[in-house]
């Protein structure tokens, strides 16, 4: 049970930047996901909670105490790593009570709770065996199994489903989900795939080259993005965006036009807009905002994907599953206009 | 690896061919020895060859009952093992240190650890006398023990520390945030995970202390402390003169413990040997 409380935080080895500011309030049995591409600094921040990095400059606190000198072992957090770092000498067991062992938690009740840990993962039928012996799902599961063992005050995990298929990936997700629900342990979880944050978080904090773009509920994130780059993070396939002109309230790019905007400004502007927002107007009477050629049509049973060609760049649209047009063709597309995004194009900051 | 794709059949032979000619190359003096120290002594300085050699334990006979021998024996496996356990508790520690912390001139020190072994040993032979007949160690055991220690630390060191570079730090990591303190972690993590390593040094260091002669002769001066390799010089002296089927079954009975050995973990040796070459 904890509270994390980041401030000021950078972390810096000479010349290199991992974290360049990064303020953040984690509540109590909170559920937190840092997103980000690879390289944005989510790991350091992490480790930077875990004890395991020390911050070039700011503080963390948890529950209102200085930590920063606190040592790792003192932090009394458990953490799931990018690579397992399961101890490849013992059994998925020892693995498993290993912590028990290090915090001192009476013998008499090891097995009991080792034995709980892998049923909440399904692992009980390989604690005889050493980490080489099992699949990656498995060793996942090992790790994950080895962080609940006890309970910590805070989770911490590393991407801890990168390396699953897809069916297992969603399994896990839901899992990992329940459990920290169950456990009511507040949770840092990293990962740099968008649907893992959108379905587990309870907020989601978007990196990007060691900055914070937003932090916001999984709903924020996606309705009311901060930036260019959030908005184009999240979602999939992600928003369309496009740069053009702002004149008169209305806006103009190669194939595109929008009138009639609610919004007071001009000049160099990047419009956005998702593709499940957009609409095939194929009734000629209809009114239109897009005008362009089919790139590709791609079916996927539930719905269609169809690419368009706006000047130089792709341009997506969700339709539905009995759509179907020739390569080249022309196309008409109108936009949902009460969910459209305009962004400034030099900072990418939202225009509202 | 490219090879690995050509292993045809008829290619197979050749190689079979030139392994085989090169180990029977290899293995030869250990069997010509063998076959010098079980004839009897006369048979062995003939001027004519031999074709039929007649079989005498002549020489293991004399090895045992006029020689002490066993104390030799004795002596040198005290000396070698003794040295390596003090050579694994001095050089973990230190090879840990070396791999994990980071602090001001660390690289110098691991420098200066295997400069050591950059040293012609004749150079420091006068001093080292000096050094032990102060403190009064001369002509025993111990201080073989401690020689031979010294003068294989710093390969253990390098060795060990080798493999603990290349051990995931996620694994400290993680046994860090599981409550475990750095010594559990040596302890607990690291040592079981570079056991081969461990191994490795310790019968490389072997190897070196059962061949060490000249701080040997140095310390040992009387048969109290002396050792098989300084014994077998022994035999080449005195009223008898040269014994050379005794000196043969001792050097064949010195090769069998390393041999077995050296094939027992020939697997973590190659490693271990190019490892150390490479991460220097
Ligand atoms: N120990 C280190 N020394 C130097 N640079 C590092 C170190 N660890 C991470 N970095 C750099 O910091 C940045 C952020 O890394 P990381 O937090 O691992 O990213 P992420 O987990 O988001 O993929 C990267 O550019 C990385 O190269
Ligand atoms: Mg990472």
């Amino acid at each position: 049970m904890a509270r994390i409380e980041l401030e000021g935080i950078q972390k810096r080895w000479g010349p290199v930047w991992g974290v360049r500011d990064v303020n953040l309030d984690i509540k109590d049995e909170e559920l937190v996901v840092f997103l980000g591409p690879s390289g944005c600094g989510k790991t350091t921040t992490m480790r930077m909670i875990a004890g395991l990095e020390e911050p070039t400059e700011g503080t963390i606190r948890m529950d209102g105490e200085l930590v920063n000198d606190f040592d790792a072992r003192d932090r009394d957090v458990a953490m799931v790593f990018q690579g397992y770092a399961l101890y490849p000498n013992m059994s998925i067991y020892e693995n498993i009570r290993f912590p028990l062992r290090m915090r001192d938690v009476p013998k008499a009740e090891h097995e009991k709770l080792v034995r709980e840990a892998a049923q909440l993962v399904e692992l009980e039928d390989y604690l005889d065996r050493k980490p080489g012996a099992l699949s990656g799902g498995q060793r996942q599961r090992a790790a994950l199994a080895r962080a609940i063992v006890r309970k910590p005050k805070v989770f911490l995990m590393d991407e801890p489903l990168s390396n699953l298929d897809a069916k297992l990936r969603h399994a896990m997700r839901v899992q990992i989900k329940h459990l920290q629900r169950q456990l009511r342990i507040t949770t840092v979880y990293v990962t740099h795939d968008q649907i893992e944050a959108m379905t587990l978080a309870d907020r989601i904090v978007v990196m990007d080259s060691g900055l914070i773009q937003q932090i916001g509920t999984p709903d924020e994130i996606y309705s009311d993005p901060a930036n260019t780059f959030v908005a184009s993070f999240i979602g999939s396939p992600p928003m369309n965006i496009v740069s053009g002109v702002i004149e008169n309230r209305t806006f103009r790019s190669e194939g595109i036009e929008i009138p009639e905007l609610q919004i007071d400004h001009s000049g160099p502007t990047s419009f956005g807009i998702r593709p499940e927002d957009c609409v095939v107007a194929r009734d000629a009477s209809r009114p239109s905002h897009f005008r362009g050629s089919v790139y590709g049509v791609e079916p996927t049973g539930d719905l269609t994907y169809l690419t368009m060609r706006a000047g130089d760049k792709n341009f997506e649209v969700k339709t539905d599953r009995s759509y179907r047009a020739d390569l080249g063709a022309e196309e008409r597309i109108a936009f949902d206009t009460e969910r459209m995004y305009f962004f400034d194009t030099e900072s990418g900051r939202r225009i509202t | 690896m490219a090879s690995i794709r050509r292993t045809g059949g008829e290619k197979l032979w050749i190689r079979y061919l030139i392994l085989g000619a090169w180990a029977l190359f290899c293995i030869t003096p250990a069997l010509w020895f063998l076959s010098i120290g079980l004839r009897p002594r006369t048979e062995i300085i003939t001027p004519q060859p031999i074709y039929w050699p007649t079989f005498s334990l002549d020489a293991w006979h004399m090895l045992w009952s006029d020689w002490p021998m066993a104390k030799y024996l004795r002596n040198s496996v005290a000396a070698i093992f003794g040295s390596v356990l003090i050579d694994l508790v001095l050089a973990i520690p230190a090879a840990y240190s070396l791999a994990r912390y980071e602090y001001r001139g660390r690289d110098d020190i691991g420098f200066y650890i295997l400069s050591t072994r950059m040293m012609a040993p004749a150079i420091v032979a006068i001093p080292i006398f000096f050094l032990f007949r102060n403190a009064g160690l001369l002509d025993t055991v111990w201080a073989l023990m401690l020689i031979y220690a010294a003068v294989n630390l710093s390969v253990v060191t390098w060795i060990i520390r080798s493999y603990m570079l290349d051990i995931p730090k996620e694994l400290e990591d993680s046994a860090r945030t599981d409550g475990a303190s750095d010594l559990r972690i040596l302890w607990e993590i690291i040592i079981p995970a570079i056991r081969p390593g461990i191994i490795t040094a310790a019968v490389i260091a072997m190897i070196f202390a059962i061949n060490e002669f000249l701080f040997t002769l140095l310390i040992a001066s009387t048969p109290k402390a002396y050792t098989m390799s300084v014994a077998l010089a022994n035999f080449t002296g005195g009223s008898d003169g040269v014994i050379y089927n005794a000196i043969a079954l001792v050097a064949f009975l010195a090769f069998i413990p390393v041999f077995i050995v050296v094939v027992a973990i020939q697997k973590h040796l190659s490693r271990g040997l190019t490892l150390g070459a490479v991460k220097g």
